[in-house]
């Protein structure tokens, strides 16, 4: 019996041992794509046009630095959705693409920064040599990065129609 | 001083009672038909005196007294005979035992086995036989593992999971089946291991580093799969299982025919399994905060049917065995259509919601076929092992096709693979191995070995996670076992590796706009690397009446795999552009194990802690970055190495409350950190939380109409998971309940082995840290009742 109740005390030290745990100073937040506020744009369900330029003006923000974003833009004629905001917007009809509109591009962000203010111009050409773009549903990407490599995610349904 | 005197006394009396007149007991163990055995055990009480009979079935029993004995006979196949004699001169017993159809299975591993096992292996292991998984079946043969200590799963679904040991998986874990190295496609999240759980009579877990005998890989442990039994000689056996689950809906079958005539036996079993979407307690899930709602609490395209066979036959002569094992696992599942992998998309939701067993576009097909030789003869003292293996693993993953990043919108009908063909893996392996174990004197054995294995791997489909490559790798090893005594036990061992890996380069099949112009992008170099390691290991393990002690270390190592060397491409899985690092070292690991168990009468405790280092493990770092070109706008994840330090271990404690209920605890923890490299300060990825479970089980030779009846309850209790490391989500605390009974019950001369579980009784909704579908918030299965149902039956070959 006297083994039995050393045993018994021996595992009840080696389960508070795992109950311990500890705190350090290692990022563990997400960067933050900020939505809200007016001067966002685009914003899920907008508009923009071909063969001119838009003012992208978004915010970001980290706890401790960011990293880099990009932004991307392809077309959604399939309706295959990956929006990450609630609100529902009105799609055309499904349809296959001829010539649509792929826009991608990797933007740093200068070192040590907490909050960012993006405002900046983005050029959507006509279209392809001659062949017009494909007008229509799709989709606006927005990636953001920390440094600690944590990353977020916008998904945005846009139309980009020809004025 | 008194227990000395007691002692004393005790052997003086010994003596008084050897000085008595004694006789011999000697007989005849024959069957029925008056066929000798050999091997049949006779024990005499009282003074338990046992003996095993000789070749020509005879036995002999010196140094008994005048008086009454009760003669106990068994023998594996037959039925046990108990019978009295009276001795008073030099007596002889003969009997005639009786051929009966009982499980074999249950036989052959037994607890015994596992303690033996236990004591030989200066690692810590865990041996479980097929009874272990059939009360405890899961999804798949990791699932029904998981729990045991120490070992937990990444899920895919209701029917796949990958192993993972003390927090390692992926390639740090092996798995051999039948003495041959498991290859399948283990570094994919949403691969699962294919093997059939129905199919496996005897498991062992090896937690710690076993590259010693295992080679490159066994850096978290070991899954030993083993297909042991053997027929009764002159019989024919088999068993018919049926299974159900509730949750998925699922209904399967597995049938196995064995038989033995003399030296030569054959066994065939199939498997076939089909189940439904299943079903998780929650009516929407939220993936990226997009909210999806699901029909019926459904999760979406996620049934899935296997289809298994096995063969296996071969030769058994007491000095020479050759046993050849042929199987092929084949396997189609869907994965959960609103996140593919786990991108929110939206989907056809009329189409899939209109049957919950149908298996939609995306999905996987796994195919594994495999021929396994192991042969064994034994020369002198000295036995050889030559284990042979050919393996093929073909993968395909199916969606409709999706234009991502620079793709063409609309799919070329130019191309050499079908537009939905998403990704395909096709591996051919050949693997051997030879040993030789030279038994010194009963004290020591020497066991040397060479392995080698030989992989050619191929790709195809649309997206490009790795290159084609070609594997060798070639290991020789040696190990040392002396025995002090019966109780204590010294191993040494040391190895050597040598492994090359060539990946083929890749271009994209479609092109992609640069700063000049646009071209088909080089996405994977010809690459040629080699690497060389030695591993040791040295342990050495005491057991003392009620003890069992233990200590092992040593080194272990894992080569890079092709898509550490060679990665370049985007997984949409996880919005990532996943980036190989040529220059990568052999990962090599230093291990501390330790181990020690009490067991008495009605208490047994065990605690097995580790510590484990390693100088350059490899991990994919997600890092600040962006690229355009080859990731298309997605986050750059690059394999680095970093230090990195691990602790942790197991414990569990049983105690026999009364007679016939046990209650026990099991819990498992494990910490890791990186310290050095850009993730200093972080965990590794998919560190599973700590967990225990805290059980009691209710055993009755006989209630109502059962034999062994049992009824058992898991409360398991999971720790929340904070410490995390990008791009994982932290995970809370969470308990279930799961529930499980059985017995066996006989109708006329037919036996019937019934098991019945509730998983996650009270149907709680709760996420898994280390599945995978965490990231995207699919809670885990909800309520299932599983059902299993074993009819074995048995005949005579004349």
């Amino acid at each position: 019996m006297k083994t039995q109740s050393k045993i018994l005390l021996l595992l009840m030290l080696a389960i508070t041992a795992f109950a311990c745990s500890e705190t350090d100073d290692k990022d563990d937040q997400k960067p933050v794509i900020s939505m809200s506020g007016t001067e966002v744009f685009p914003n899920n369900c907008d508009t923009l046009y071909f063969g001119e330029a838009f003012t992208f003006r978004i915010h970001f923000s980290d706890n401790q630095e960011l990293g880099s974003f990009s932004i991307a833009m392809h077309n959604n004629f399939d309706h295959h959705s990956h929006s990450t905001e609630v609100t529902e917007c009105v799609f055309g009809p499904v349809k296959t693409p001829v010539n649509a509109f792929t826009f991608i591009e990797d933007y740093p962000i200068p070192e040590g920064t907490k909050e960012y203010e993006v405002n900046m111009s983005v050029e959507i050409p006509l279209g392809e040599g001659t062949i017009p773009f494909d007008e229509g549903d799709y989709h606006f990407f927005i990636s953001l990065t920390d440094k600690a490599g944590w990353s977020t995610q916008k998904g945005l349904s846009i139309k980009i129609l020809h004025r | 001083m008194r227990k000395i005197l007691v002692l004393l006394s005790m052997s003086v009396v010994w003596c008084a009672v050897s000085a008595q007149n004694t006789f011999v007991l000697s007989g005849k163990i024959t069957d029925e038909k008056n066929k000798e055995l050999p091997g049949a055990a006779i024990v005499v009480s009282p003074g338990e005196k046992g003996v095993v009979s000789d070749a020509r079935g005879n036995y002999r029993i010196d140094g008994i007294t005048e008086g009454k004995y009760q003669v106990r006979v068994s023998f594996i196949g037959y039925r046990e005979l108990t019978d009295s004699v009276q001795v008073s001169s030099n007596s002889t017993f003969n009997c005639k035992l009786k051929f009966v159809p009982l499980n074999l299975q249950e036989v052959v591993v037994t607890d015994n086995y596992a303690e033996t096992r236990k004591k030989e292996e200066t690692l810590n292991v865990e041996v479980v036989n097929d009874d272990f998984l059939r009360q405890n079946a899961g999804g798949s043969l990791m699932k029904s593992l998981e729990r045991l200590p120490g070992v937990s799963t990444i899920d895919i679904g209701s029917g796949h999971s990958k192993p993972v040991i003390r927090g390692l998986g992926f390639n740090r874990v092996v798995v051999v089946e039948n003495g041959v190295k498991h290859e399948g496609q283990q570094w994919g999240a949403d691969h699962g291991l294919e093997i059939d759980q129905y199919s496996v009579d005897n498991v062992e877990v090896i937690k710690g580093p076993a590259s010693l005998m295992f080679g490159s890989d066994a850096v978290g442990g070991v899954i030993d799969i083993k297909q042991n039994h053997l027929p009764v000689d002159h019989s024919i056996n088999g068993e018919v299982n049926l299974v159900g689950k509730t949750n998925n809906n699922l209904l399967g079958t597995s049938v196995e025919v064995a038989g033995r005539k003399d030296w030569f036996f054959a066994r065939l079993q199939a498997t076939v399994l089909d189940y439904g979407d299943y079903k998780v307690p929650a009516d929407s899930v939220d993936i990226y905060s997009y909210r999806v709602p699901l029909y019926k609490n459904h999760l979406r395209n996620t049934a899935g049917y296997e289809r298994n066979w096995h063969l296996s036959f071969g030769i058994v002569k007491p000095r020479f065995q050759s046993r050849f094992f042929v199987s092929n696992i084949s396997s189609k599942s869907g994965f959960f259509a609103n996140a593919h992998g786990l991108e929110p998309r939206n989907v056809d939701t009329e189409l899939h919601d209109k049957s919950n067993r149908d298996i939609l576009y995306p999905f996987q097909q796994v195919d594994h076929f495999k021929v396994v030789n192991k042969n064994w003869w034994k020369y002198g003292k000295t036995s050889f092992t030559a284990d042979l293996g050919f393996q093929r693993n073909f993968r395909q993953e199916k969606s409709y096709y999706t234009s991502h990043g620079y793709m063409p919108p609309v799919f070329p009908d130019t191309m050499s693979f079908a537009a939905d063909l998403e990704r395909e893996f096709d591996k051919y392996v050949y693997t051997g191995t030879l040993k030789a174990s030279l038994e010194q004197n009963t004290q020591t054995t020497y066991t040397a070995g060479i392995s080698s294995e030989y992989q050619e791997n191929r790709i195809d489909g649309r997206g490009f996670i790795i290159p084609a490559f070609q594997q060798f790798t070639l290991g020789g090893f040696l190990v040392a076992k002396h025995s002090f005594s019966e109780k204590s036990l010294l191993q040494f061992g040391l190895r050597f590796d040598y492994g090359t890996i060539k990946t083929e380069a890749y271009y994209d099949w479609f092109s992609s706009p640069t700063e000049n112009g646009s071209s088909y992008l080089q996405r994977a170099q010809d690459l040629d690397r080699s690497f060389s390691n030695v591993s040791w290991s040295a342990g050495y393990s005491y057991s003392p009446e009620h003890w069992l002690l233990k200590v092992n270390v040593g080194k272990s190592f894992r080569m890079p795999i092709a898509k550490e060397l060679a990665a370049n491409g985007v997984n949409y899985h996880h919005f990532s552009y996943e980036v190989g690092n040529p220059d990568l070292s052999a990962e090599v690991s230093y291990q501390l194990d330790g181990g020690v168990e009490y067991h008495s009468q009605k208490l047994a405790v065990g605690i097995t802690p580790f510590l484990n280092y390693f100088p350059n493990y490899i991990y994919l770092n997600p890092t600040s970055e962006h690229d355009r070109l080859y990731g298309n706008g997605n986050q750059v994840y690059i394999y680095q190495q970093s230090e990195v330090f691990r602790l942790g271990g197991e414990l569990h404690a049983h105690y026999q409350l009364l007679k016939s209920l046990q209650v026990g605890i099991m819990g498992e923890y494990v910490y890791s950190e990186q310290l050095s490299g850009e993730k200093k300060g972080f965990t590794l990825p998919f560190s599973p939380p700590a967990s225990a479970i805290v059980n009691l089980k209710y055993r009755k030779e006989k209630f109502l109409f059962f034999q062994h009846a049992y009824t058992s309850v898991d409360y398991r209790l999971t720790a929340a998971q904070n410490n995390i490391v990008p791009p994982e989500e932290t995970t809370d605390a969470y308990q279930t309940v799961n529930l499980g009974m059985g017995g066996e019950v006989k109708i006329r001369q037919q036996n019937l082995k019934l098991s019945l579980q509730v998983q996650n009784l009270f149907n709680t909704r709760y996420f898994n840290h280390t599945s995978y579908y965490r990231l995207i918030n699919l809670p885990e299965s909800g309520r299932n009742f599983i059902l299993n149902v074993s009819i074995p039956f048995s005949g005579e070959i004349k």
